[in-house]
Protein backbone atom coordinates (compact mmCIF):
# COMPACT_ATOMS: atom_id res chain seq x y z
CA UNK A 1 0.00 0.00 0.00
CA UNK A 2 2.77 2.46 1.02
CA UNK A 3 6.35 1.95 -0.17
CA UNK A 4 9.22 4.22 0.84
CA UNK A 5 12.52 3.82 -1.00
CA UNK A 6 15.62 5.73 0.10
CA UNK A 7 13.39 8.60 1.26
CA UNK A 8 15.37 11.68 2.25
CA UNK A 9 14.19 15.12 3.23
CA UNK A 10 16.68 17.89 3.83
CA UNK A 11 15.25 21.35 4.73
CA UNK A 12 18.61 23.10 4.71
CA UNK A 13 22.30 22.37 5.10
CA UNK A 14 21.96 21.65 8.83
CA UNK A 15 18.47 20.09 8.97
CA UNK A 16 18.14 16.54 7.70
CA UNK A 17 14.61 15.46 8.69
CA UNK A 18 14.60 12.04 6.97
CA UNK A 19 17.77 10.20 6.07
CA UNK A 20 17.46 7.52 3.38
CA UNK A 21 14.58 5.53 4.90
CA UNK A 22 12.95 2.55 3.24
CA UNK A 23 9.89 0.61 4.37
CA UNK A 24 6.78 -1.07 3.06
CA UNK A 25 3.37 -0.91 4.72
CA UNK A 26 0.92 -3.47 3.40
CA UNK A 27 -2.82 -3.09 2.83
CA UNK A 28 -4.84 -3.42 6.04
CA UNK A 29 -1.85 -2.99 8.34
CA UNK A 30 -1.89 -0.91 11.53
CA UNK A 31 1.54 0.69 11.91
CA UNK A 32 2.69 3.00 14.67
CA UNK A 33 5.56 5.32 13.86
CA UNK A 34 7.29 6.44 17.02
CA UNK A 35 10.21 8.62 17.87
CA UNK A 36 11.20 11.62 19.89
CA UNK A 37 10.30 15.14 18.79
CA UNK A 38 12.24 16.26 15.74
CA UNK A 39 12.99 12.78 14.42
CA UNK A 40 11.06 13.27 11.20
CA UNK A 41 7.67 11.71 12.03
CA UNK A 42 5.63 14.75 11.00
CA UNK A 43 7.83 15.28 7.94
CA UNK A 44 6.99 11.73 6.85
CA UNK A 45 3.25 12.46 7.22
CA UNK A 46 3.67 15.71 5.26
CA UNK A 47 5.37 13.81 2.45
CA UNK A 48 2.58 11.21 2.43
CA UNK A 49 -0.05 13.93 1.87
CA UNK A 50 2.22 15.89 -0.53
CA UNK A 51 2.52 18.86 1.81
CA UNK A 52 6.27 18.44 1.39
CA UNK A 53 8.31 16.96 -1.44
CA UNK A 54 11.17 14.57 -0.74
CA UNK A 55 14.69 15.72 -1.48
CA UNK A 56 15.61 12.22 -2.67
CA UNK A 57 14.03 8.75 -2.88
CA UNK A 58 10.51 7.74 -3.78
CA UNK A 59 7.14 7.27 -2.09
CA UNK A 60 4.51 5.04 -3.65
CA UNK A 61 0.93 4.94 -2.45
CA UNK A 62 -1.14 2.17 -4.01
CA UNK A 63 1.42 1.98 -6.83
CA UNK A 64 1.30 5.74 -7.47
CA UNK A 65 4.70 7.40 -7.19
CA UNK A 66 3.92 10.68 -5.48
CA UNK A 67 7.51 11.88 -4.97
CA UNK A 68 7.27 14.14 -8.02
CA UNK A 69 3.50 14.68 -7.89
CA UNK A 70 2.11 17.53 -9.99
CA UNK A 71 0.42 20.38 -8.12
CA UNK A 72 -2.86 19.71 -9.91
CA UNK A 73 -2.86 16.06 -8.77
CA UNK A 74 -2.38 16.82 -5.07
CA UNK A 75 -6.13 17.27 -4.30
CA UNK A 76 -6.85 13.84 -5.83
CA UNK A 77 -4.16 12.23 -3.66
CA UNK A 78 -5.51 13.88 -0.51
CA UNK A 79 -9.04 12.67 -1.26
CA UNK A 80 -7.72 9.11 -1.13
CA UNK A 81 -6.06 9.46 2.26
CA UNK A 82 -7.85 10.25 5.49
CA UNK A 83 -5.74 12.50 7.67
CA UNK A 84 -6.20 13.07 11.40
CA UNK A 85 -4.27 16.02 12.79
CA UNK A 86 -3.21 16.68 16.34
CA UNK A 87 -4.54 20.27 16.13
CA UNK A 88 -7.80 19.02 14.56
CA UNK A 89 -7.79 21.45 11.62
CA UNK A 90 -11.56 21.88 11.61
CA UNK A 91 -13.20 24.77 9.77
CA UNK A 92 -14.37 27.01 12.63
CA UNK A 93 -17.20 28.69 10.71
CA UNK A 94 -18.72 25.38 9.60
CA UNK A 95 -20.85 23.06 11.75
CA UNK A 96 -19.84 19.49 12.59
CA UNK A 97 -22.00 18.18 9.77
CA UNK A 98 -20.64 20.76 7.29
CA UNK A 99 -17.04 19.97 8.25
CA UNK A 100 -17.58 16.28 7.54
CA UNK A 101 -19.60 17.00 4.38
CA UNK A 102 -16.83 19.25 3.08
CA UNK A 103 -14.56 16.25 2.44
CA UNK A 104 -17.23 14.85 0.12
CA UNK A 105 -18.18 18.20 -1.43
CA UNK A 106 -14.61 18.87 -2.60
CA UNK A 107 -14.73 15.49 -4.37
CA UNK A 108 -17.94 16.50 -6.17
CA UNK A 109 -20.19 13.95 -4.42
CA UNK A 110 -23.92 14.43 -4.88
CA UNK A 111 -26.01 16.07 -2.18
CA UNK A 112 -28.10 12.94 -1.96
CA UNK A 113 -25.07 10.80 -1.10
CA UNK A 114 -23.78 13.39 1.37
CA UNK A 115 -27.15 13.41 3.18
CA UNK A 116 -27.02 9.64 3.28
CA UNK A 117 -23.42 9.09 4.41
CA UNK A 118 -22.57 11.95 6.78
CA UNK A 119 -25.17 11.24 9.51
CA UNK A 120 -24.12 7.58 9.53
CA UNK A 121 -20.44 8.43 9.95
CA UNK A 122 -21.28 10.94 12.68
CA UNK A 123 -23.24 8.22 14.47
CA UNK A 124 -20.22 5.89 14.24
CA UNK A 125 -18.07 8.45 16.10
CA UNK A 126 -20.94 9.17 18.50
CA UNK A 127 -21.59 12.75 17.44
CA UNK A 128 -24.85 12.46 15.51
CA UNK A 129 -26.65 14.53 18.13
CA UNK A 130 -24.12 17.36 17.84
CA UNK A 131 -24.22 17.67 14.05
CA UNK A 132 -25.31 21.32 14.13
CA UNK A 133 -22.73 22.49 16.66
CA UNK A 134 -19.65 24.48 15.68
CA UNK A 135 -16.16 23.16 16.54
CA UNK A 136 -15.77 25.87 19.17
CA UNK A 137 -18.76 24.42 21.02
CA UNK A 138 -17.15 20.95 21.34
CA UNK A 139 -14.59 19.48 23.72
CA UNK A 140 -11.13 18.46 22.44
CA UNK A 141 -12.14 14.78 22.34
CA UNK A 142 -15.31 15.58 20.41
CA UNK A 143 -13.40 17.73 17.94
CA UNK A 144 -10.97 14.90 17.33
CA UNK A 145 -13.88 12.56 16.68
CA UNK A 146 -15.22 15.02 14.10
CA UNK A 147 -11.80 14.94 12.44
CA UNK A 148 -11.93 11.15 12.40
CA UNK A 149 -15.42 11.27 10.86
CA UNK A 150 -14.13 13.68 8.20
CA UNK A 151 -11.16 11.44 7.44
CA UNK A 152 -13.41 8.38 7.08
CA UNK A 153 -16.37 9.78 5.24
CA UNK A 154 -14.92 9.26 1.75
CA UNK A 155 -13.91 5.68 2.62
CA UNK A 156 -10.16 6.08 2.19
CA UNK A 157 -7.89 3.06 1.89
CA UNK A 158 -5.32 4.73 4.15
CA UNK A 159 -5.82 6.77 7.31
CA UNK A 160 -2.85 8.73 8.56
CA UNK A 161 -3.07 10.00 12.14
CA UNK A 162 -0.48 12.54 13.26
CA UNK A 163 -0.38 12.58 17.08
CA UNK A 164 -4.20 12.26 17.26
CA UNK A 165 -4.16 11.91 21.03
CA UNK A 166 -1.61 14.63 21.71
CA UNK A 167 -4.19 17.09 23.03
CA UNK A 168 -6.53 14.58 24.68
CA UNK A 169 -7.04 13.20 28.18
CA UNK A 170 -6.82 9.46 28.97
CA UNK A 171 -10.50 8.69 28.33
CA UNK A 172 -10.62 10.52 25.02
CA UNK A 173 -7.31 8.97 24.01
CA UNK A 174 -8.75 5.52 24.65
CA UNK A 175 -11.88 6.32 22.60
CA UNK A 176 -9.89 7.66 19.65
CA UNK A 177 -7.59 4.62 19.60
CA UNK A 178 -10.60 2.30 19.77
CA UNK A 179 -12.10 4.05 16.73
CA UNK A 180 -8.80 3.71 14.84
CA UNK A 181 -8.67 0.00 15.71
CA UNK A 182 -12.22 -0.42 14.45
CA UNK A 183 -11.36 1.38 11.19
CA UNK A 184 -8.42 -0.97 10.76
CA UNK A 185 -10.62 -4.01 11.39
CA UNK A 186 -12.73 -2.94 8.39
CA UNK A 187 -9.57 -3.23 6.23
CA UNK A 188 -8.28 0.33 6.18
CA UNK A 189 -4.54 0.79 6.49
CA UNK A 190 -3.78 2.95 9.54
CA UNK A 191 -0.53 4.84 10.03
CA UNK A 192 -0.37 6.24 13.54
CA UNK A 193 2.33 8.73 14.44
CA UNK A 194 2.65 9.09 18.17
CA UNK A 195 5.01 9.28 21.12
CA UNK A 196 2.43 7.95 23.57
CA UNK A 197 4.13 4.92 25.06
CA UNK A 198 0.96 3.40 26.60
CA UNK A 199 -0.98 3.62 23.37
CA UNK A 200 1.78 1.94 21.34
CA UNK A 201 2.32 -0.81 23.88
CA UNK A 202 -1.41 -1.53 24.23
CA UNK A 203 -1.90 -1.87 20.49
CA UNK A 204 0.47 -4.82 20.04
CA UNK A 205 0.86 -3.95 16.34
CA UNK A 206 3.80 -3.15 14.07
CA UNK A 207 6.02 -0.34 15.34
CA UNK A 208 8.56 1.63 13.26
CA UNK A 209 10.97 3.63 15.40
CA UNK A 210 12.62 6.73 13.97
CA UNK A 211 15.68 8.41 15.42
CA UNK A 212 17.49 11.35 13.85
CA UNK A 213 15.64 10.76 10.58
CA UNK A 214 16.58 7.07 10.32
CA UNK A 215 14.59 3.89 10.98
CA UNK A 216 16.29 2.25 13.93
CA UNK A 217 13.69 -0.47 14.55
CA UNK A 218 10.81 -2.05 12.63
CA UNK A 219 9.03 -4.79 14.60
CA UNK A 220 5.77 -6.69 14.29
CA UNK A 221 3.98 -6.66 17.69
CA UNK A 222 6.48 -4.02 18.65
CA UNK A 223 6.83 -1.88 21.74
CA UNK A 224 7.78 1.71 22.45
CA UNK A 225 11.50 1.41 23.07
CA UNK A 226 12.78 4.98 23.39
CA UNK B 1 -22.41 22.21 -12.03
CA UNK B 2 -22.75 20.77 -8.51
CA UNK B 3 -19.39 22.30 -7.57
CA UNK B 4 -20.40 25.67 -9.05
CA UNK B 5 -23.60 25.74 -7.00
CA UNK B 6 -21.61 24.74 -3.91
CA UNK B 7 -19.16 27.58 -4.53
CA UNK B 8 -22.06 30.06 -4.63
CA UNK B 9 -23.60 28.51 -1.50
CA UNK B 10 -20.25 28.71 0.35
CA UNK B 11 -19.86 32.35 -0.69
CA UNK B 12 -23.21 33.32 0.83
CA UNK B 13 -22.48 31.16 3.88
CA UNK B 14 -19.07 32.83 4.39
CA UNK B 15 -20.64 36.27 3.95
CA UNK B 16 -23.28 35.59 6.57
CA UNK B 17 -20.99 33.85 9.04
CA UNK B 18 -18.30 36.52 8.76
CA UNK B 19 -20.91 39.27 8.77
CA UNK B 20 -18.83 41.85 10.65
CA UNK B 21 -15.84 41.37 8.34
CA UNK B 22 -18.13 41.45 5.29
CA UNK B 23 -19.85 44.63 6.52
CA UNK B 24 -16.49 46.27 7.20
CA UNK B 25 -15.22 45.36 3.72
CA UNK B 26 -18.34 46.80 2.06
CA UNK B 27 -18.10 49.92 4.24
CA UNK B 28 -14.47 50.54 3.25
CA UNK B 29 -15.34 50.03 -0.42
CA UNK B 30 -18.20 52.53 -0.07
CA UNK B 31 -15.93 55.09 1.59
CA UNK B 32 -13.39 54.63 -1.18
CA UNK B 33 -16.05 55.02 -3.88
CA UNK B 34 -17.45 58.10 -2.13
CA UNK B 35 -14.03 59.75 -2.18
CA UNK B 36 -13.77 58.99 -5.92
CA UNK B 37 -17.24 60.44 -6.44
CA UNK B 38 -16.33 63.54 -4.48
CA UNK B 39 -13.49 64.07 -6.88
CA UNK B 40 -15.91 63.53 -9.74
CA UNK B 41 -18.17 66.29 -8.38
CA UNK B 42 -15.18 68.61 -8.14
CA UNK B 43 -14.32 67.83 -11.77
CA UNK B 44 -17.90 68.41 -12.95
CA UNK B 45 -18.11 71.73 -11.12
CA UNK B 46 -14.66 72.79 -12.33
CA UNK B 47 -15.60 71.99 -15.92
CA UNK B 48 -18.88 73.87 -15.49
CA UNK B 49 -17.06 76.88 -14.05
CA UNK B 50 -14.49 76.86 -16.86
CA UNK B 51 -17.21 76.62 -19.53
CA UNK B 52 -19.09 79.43 -17.86
CA UNK B 53 -16.00 81.68 -17.76
CA UNK B 54 -15.05 80.85 -21.34
CA UNK B 55 -18.56 81.58 -22.62
CA UNK B 56 -18.34 85.08 -21.16
CA UNK B 57 -15.22 85.94 -23.14
CA UNK B 58 -15.65 87.39 -26.63
CA UNK B 59 -13.99 89.92 -28.93
CA UNK B 60 -15.68 92.78 -30.71
CA UNK B 61 -14.77 94.08 -34.15
CA UNK B 62 -15.74 97.74 -34.68
CA UNK B 63 -16.37 98.73 -38.29
CA UNK B 64 -15.62 102.14 -39.77
CA UNK B 65 -18.71 104.32 -39.86
CA UNK B 66 -18.68 104.82 -43.62
CA UNK B 67 -18.06 101.22 -44.61
CA UNK B 68 -20.59 99.57 -46.93
CA UNK B 69 -22.87 96.72 -45.87
CA UNK B 70 -21.30 94.57 -48.60
CA UNK B 71 -17.85 94.95 -47.01
CA UNK B 72 -19.30 94.15 -43.57
CA UNK B 73 -21.02 91.00 -44.93
CA UNK B 74 -17.71 90.00 -46.52
CA UNK B 75 -15.96 90.24 -43.13
CA UNK B 76 -18.78 88.34 -41.36
CA UNK B 77 -18.64 85.59 -43.98
CA UNK B 78 -14.83 85.46 -43.66
CA UNK B 79 -14.99 85.22 -39.84
CA UNK B 80 -17.70 82.53 -39.75
CA UNK B 81 -15.69 80.38 -42.17
CA UNK B 82 -13.24 79.64 -39.34
CA UNK B 83 -14.05 76.30 -37.67
CA UNK B 84 -13.03 77.63 -34.26
CA UNK B 85 -15.76 80.33 -34.41
CA UNK B 86 -18.83 79.01 -32.60
CA UNK B 87 -20.96 82.17 -32.75
CA UNK B 88 -21.21 85.74 -34.03
CA UNK B 89 -23.53 88.58 -33.20
CA UNK B 90 -23.83 91.47 -35.64
CA UNK B 91 -25.07 94.86 -34.44
CA UNK B 92 -25.87 97.41 -37.15
CA UNK B 93 -24.94 101.11 -36.84
CA UNK B 94 -28.51 101.89 -35.80
CA UNK B 95 -28.56 99.18 -33.13
CA UNK B 96 -25.23 100.37 -31.78
CA UNK B 97 -26.52 103.96 -31.63
CA UNK B 98 -29.70 102.85 -29.85
CA UNK B 99 -27.69 100.88 -27.32
CA UNK B 100 -25.32 103.82 -26.83
CA UNK B 101 -28.20 106.20 -26.26
CA UNK B 102 -29.79 103.82 -23.80
CA UNK B 103 -26.57 103.42 -21.87
CA UNK B 104 -26.08 107.19 -21.66
CA UNK B 105 -29.70 108.31 -21.40
CA UNK B 106 -28.98 110.04 -18.11
CA UNK B 107 -25.92 111.83 -19.46
CA UNK B 108 -27.18 115.22 -20.62
CA UNK B 109 -23.95 116.24 -22.41
CA UNK B 110 -23.81 113.11 -24.54
CA UNK B 111 -27.49 113.36 -25.43
CA UNK B 112 -27.00 117.01 -26.54
CA UNK B 113 -23.86 116.17 -28.52
CA UNK B 114 -25.69 113.38 -30.33
CA UNK B 115 -28.61 115.67 -31.10
CA UNK B 116 -26.28 118.22 -32.70
CA UNK B 117 -24.84 115.59 -35.00
CA UNK B 118 -27.05 115.02 -37.98
CA UNK B 119 -25.59 111.61 -38.86
CA UNK B 120 -24.94 108.51 -36.81
CA UNK B 121 -21.26 108.75 -35.81
CA UNK B 122 -20.98 105.14 -34.73
CA UNK B 123 -20.04 102.11 -36.79
CA UNK B 124 -21.45 98.57 -36.79
CA UNK B 125 -20.05 95.96 -34.40
CA UNK B 126 -19.39 92.24 -34.80
CA UNK B 127 -19.10 90.17 -31.59
CA UNK B 128 -17.20 86.92 -32.10
CA UNK B 129 -17.11 83.83 -29.87
CA UNK B 130 -14.69 80.95 -30.34
CA UNK B 131 -14.54 77.43 -28.83
CA UNK B 132 -11.53 78.37 -26.76
CA UNK B 133 -10.23 81.77 -25.67
CA UNK B 134 -6.80 80.83 -27.01
CA UNK B 135 -8.25 80.81 -30.54
CA UNK B 136 -9.17 84.50 -30.57
CA UNK B 137 -5.65 85.43 -31.57
CA UNK B 138 -5.94 83.42 -34.82
CA UNK B 139 -9.14 85.28 -35.79
CA UNK B 140 -7.73 88.69 -34.91
CA UNK B 141 -4.50 87.95 -36.80
CA UNK B 142 -6.55 86.91 -39.82
CA UNK B 143 -8.45 90.21 -39.67
CA UNK B 144 -5.28 92.28 -39.29
CA UNK B 145 -4.50 92.33 -43.02
CA UNK B 146 -4.19 95.40 -45.29
CA UNK B 147 -7.47 94.80 -47.17
CA UNK B 148 -9.45 95.15 -43.92
CA UNK B 149 -7.51 98.17 -42.64
CA UNK B 150 -10.05 100.61 -44.09
CA UNK B 151 -13.05 98.57 -42.97
CA UNK B 152 -12.22 97.71 -39.35
CA UNK B 153 -11.71 100.60 -37.03
CA UNK B 154 -10.74 98.67 -33.89
CA UNK B 155 -10.71 95.31 -32.15
CA UNK B 156 -11.13 94.83 -28.39
CA UNK B 157 -8.74 91.92 -28.39
CA UNK B 158 -5.71 94.07 -27.71
CA UNK B 159 -7.24 95.10 -24.38
CA UNK B 160 -8.38 91.68 -23.31
CA UNK B 161 -5.53 89.60 -24.70
CA UNK B 162 -3.71 89.40 -21.40
CA UNK B 163 -6.88 88.59 -19.46
CA UNK B 164 -7.75 85.82 -21.93
CA UNK B 165 -4.24 84.41 -21.72
CA UNK B 166 -4.46 84.43 -17.95
CA UNK B 167 -7.86 82.71 -17.85
CA UNK B 168 -6.63 80.18 -20.35
CA UNK B 169 -3.59 79.48 -18.21
CA UNK B 170 -5.67 79.17 -15.01
CA UNK B 171 -8.20 76.80 -16.59
CA UNK B 172 -5.41 74.62 -17.96
CA UNK B 173 -3.77 74.50 -14.53
CA UNK B 174 -7.08 73.62 -12.87
CA UNK B 175 -7.62 70.81 -15.40
CA UNK B 176 -4.10 69.51 -14.79
CA UNK B 177 -4.64 69.60 -11.03
CA UNK B 178 -7.90 67.73 -11.47
CA UNK B 179 -6.15 64.99 -13.48
CA UNK B 180 -3.37 64.76 -10.89
CA UNK B 181 -5.97 64.44 -8.12
CA UNK B 182 -7.76 61.71 -10.07
CA UNK B 183 -4.56 59.69 -10.35
CA UNK B 184 -3.77 60.32 -6.69
CA UNK B 185 -7.22 59.15 -5.59
CA UNK B 186 -7.04 56.13 -7.91
CA UNK B 187 -3.76 55.06 -6.30
CA UNK B 188 -5.22 55.53 -2.80
CA UNK B 189 -8.35 53.60 -3.82
CA UNK B 190 -6.22 50.75 -5.17
CA UNK B 191 -4.18 50.59 -1.96
CA UNK B 192 -7.30 50.65 0.23
CA UNK B 193 -8.98 47.85 -1.73
CA UNK B 194 -5.78 45.83 -1.87
CA UNK B 195 -5.28 46.08 1.88
CA UNK B 196 -8.94 45.43 2.75
CA UNK B 197 -9.10 42.24 0.70
CA UNK B 198 -5.65 41.16 1.89
CA UNK B 199 -6.72 41.49 5.53
CA UNK B 200 -9.99 39.65 4.82
CA UNK B 201 -8.09 36.77 3.22
CA UNK B 202 -5.35 36.80 5.87
CA UNK B 203 -7.94 36.23 8.61
CA UNK B 204 -9.04 33.10 6.74
CA UNK B 205 -5.59 31.75 5.90
CA UNK B 206 -5.91 28.78 8.28
CA UNK B 207 -9.25 27.77 6.77
CA UNK B 208 -7.76 28.01 3.29
CA UNK B 209 -4.93 25.68 4.35
CA UNK B 210 -7.38 23.21 5.95
CA UNK B 211 -9.50 23.12 2.79
CA UNK B 212 -6.37 22.33 0.79
CA UNK B 213 -5.40 19.52 3.17
CA UNK B 214 -8.86 17.98 2.90
CA UNK B 215 -8.45 17.76 -0.88
CA UNK B 216 -10.05 20.92 -2.26
CA UNK B 217 -8.69 22.24 -5.54
CA UNK B 218 -7.44 25.84 -5.77
CA UNK B 219 -10.53 26.79 -7.79
CA UNK B 220 -12.90 25.25 -5.26
CA UNK B 221 -11.27 27.42 -2.59
CA UNK B 222 -10.97 30.55 -4.72
CA UNK B 223 -14.52 30.30 -6.10
CA UNK B 224 -16.37 31.57 -3.03
CA UNK B 225 -13.95 34.49 -2.71
CA UNK B 226 -14.61 35.48 -6.33
CA UNK B 227 -18.36 35.30 -5.75
CA UNK B 228 -17.92 37.32 -2.54
CA UNK B 229 -15.86 39.90 -4.45
CA UNK B 230 -18.72 40.15 -6.94
CA UNK B 231 -21.28 40.58 -4.16
CA UNK B 232 -19.10 43.16 -2.37
CA UNK B 233 -18.76 45.09 -5.65
CA UNK B 234 -22.51 45.02 -6.37
CA UNK B 235 -23.41 46.05 -2.83
CA UNK B 236 -20.82 48.81 -2.50
CA UNK B 237 -21.53 50.29 -5.96
CA UNK B 238 -25.29 50.24 -5.43
CA UNK B 239 -25.15 51.77 -1.93
CA UNK B 240 -22.64 54.39 -3.10
CA UNK B 241 -24.93 55.31 -6.02
CA UNK B 242 -27.86 55.77 -3.62
CA UNK B 243 -25.78 57.95 -1.27
CA UNK B 244 -24.36 59.99 -4.18
CA UNK B 245 -27.82 60.51 -5.69
CA UNK B 246 -29.23 61.91 -2.44
CA UNK B 247 -26.10 63.99 -1.85
CA UNK B 248 -26.50 65.49 -5.36
CA UNK B 249 -30.14 66.29 -4.65
CA UNK B 250 -29.09 68.14 -1.50
CA UNK B 251 -26.19 69.95 -3.20
CA UNK B 252 -28.00 70.95 -6.41
CA UNK B 253 -29.77 74.09 -5.06
CA UNK B 254 -26.44 75.47 -3.79
CA UNK B 255 -24.72 74.71 -7.10
CA UNK B 256 -27.63 76.25 -9.00
CA UNK B 257 -27.22 79.48 -7.06
CA UNK B 258 -23.64 79.79 -8.37
CA UNK B 259 -24.05 78.61 -11.96
CA UNK B 260 -27.62 79.85 -12.55
CA UNK B 261 -28.52 76.45 -13.92
CA UNK B 262 -30.81 74.02 -12.08
CA UNK B 263 -29.94 70.38 -11.18
CA UNK B 264 -26.45 70.31 -12.72
CA UNK B 265 -25.32 67.42 -10.51
CA UNK B 266 -28.51 65.35 -10.70
CA UNK B 267 -28.59 65.81 -14.48
CA UNK B 268 -24.96 64.72 -14.66
CA UNK B 269 -25.77 61.70 -12.47
CA UNK B 270 -28.58 60.52 -14.76
CA UNK B 271 -26.83 61.32 -18.03
CA UNK B 272 -23.74 59.37 -16.90
CA UNK B 273 -25.46 56.69 -14.80
CA UNK B 274 -24.21 53.76 -16.87
CA UNK B 275 -20.67 55.06 -16.91
CA UNK B 276 -20.78 55.89 -13.20
CA UNK B 277 -22.30 52.62 -12.00
CA UNK B 278 -20.76 50.38 -14.64
CA UNK B 279 -17.31 51.94 -14.52
CA UNK B 280 -17.10 51.96 -10.75
CA UNK B 281 -18.53 48.43 -10.49
CA UNK B 282 -16.07 47.05 -13.03
CA UNK B 283 -13.15 48.85 -11.37
CA UNK B 284 -14.05 47.58 -7.88
CA UNK B 285 -14.74 44.06 -9.19
CA UNK B 286 -11.45 43.94 -11.09
CA UNK B 287 -9.49 45.22 -8.10
CA UNK B 288 -11.17 42.93 -5.54
CA UNK B 289 -10.77 39.80 -7.68
CA UNK B 290 -7.20 40.67 -8.64
CA UNK B 291 -6.19 41.41 -5.04
CA UNK B 292 -7.91 38.30 -3.69
CA UNK B 293 -5.98 36.24 -6.27
CA UNK B 294 -2.70 37.87 -5.27
CA UNK B 295 -3.43 37.65 -1.53
CA UNK B 296 -4.51 33.99 -1.70
CA UNK B 297 -1.58 32.78 -3.75
CA UNK B 298 0.76 32.32 -0.80
CA UNK B 299 -1.90 30.71 1.44
CA UNK B 300 -2.70 28.15 -1.26
CA UNK B 301 0.86 26.81 -1.25
CA UNK B 302 -0.03 23.95 1.12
Amino acid sequence: MITLKGLTKQYNKDTLALDNISAHIGAGEFVSIVGQSGTGKTTLIKILIAEEKPTAGTVEIGGWDISGIRKSDIPFLRRQIGVIFQDFKLLPKKTVQENVSFALQVAGETQHRIHDVVPRVLDIVGLGYKADRYPGQLSGGEQQRVVIARSLVHRPKIVVADEPTGNLDAINTYEVIEILKKINEFGTTVVLVTHNREVVNSLKKRVITLHNGKIIADEQNGKYRL
Amino acid sequence: MVSFLRVIKFAFQDLARNISLSAMTVLILILMLLSVNTLLVIRVLTREAITSIKSQIDVSVYFENAVSQQSIDEVISFVTSFPEVIGTEYQSKEQVLEAFKKTHENDKHISEALAELKENPLGAVLIIQTRDPAEYKNIIDALSVPEYEDIIEAKTFDDTEKAIERIDMITKQVERLSYALTIFFAVIAFLIIFNTIRVAIYTQRIEIAIKKLVGATDWFIRGPYIVEAFLFSVLSTFLTAVIVFFAFRVLDPYVAAVFEQPSILTQYFFSHILLLLGGQFMAVLFLTIMTSFLAMRRHLRV
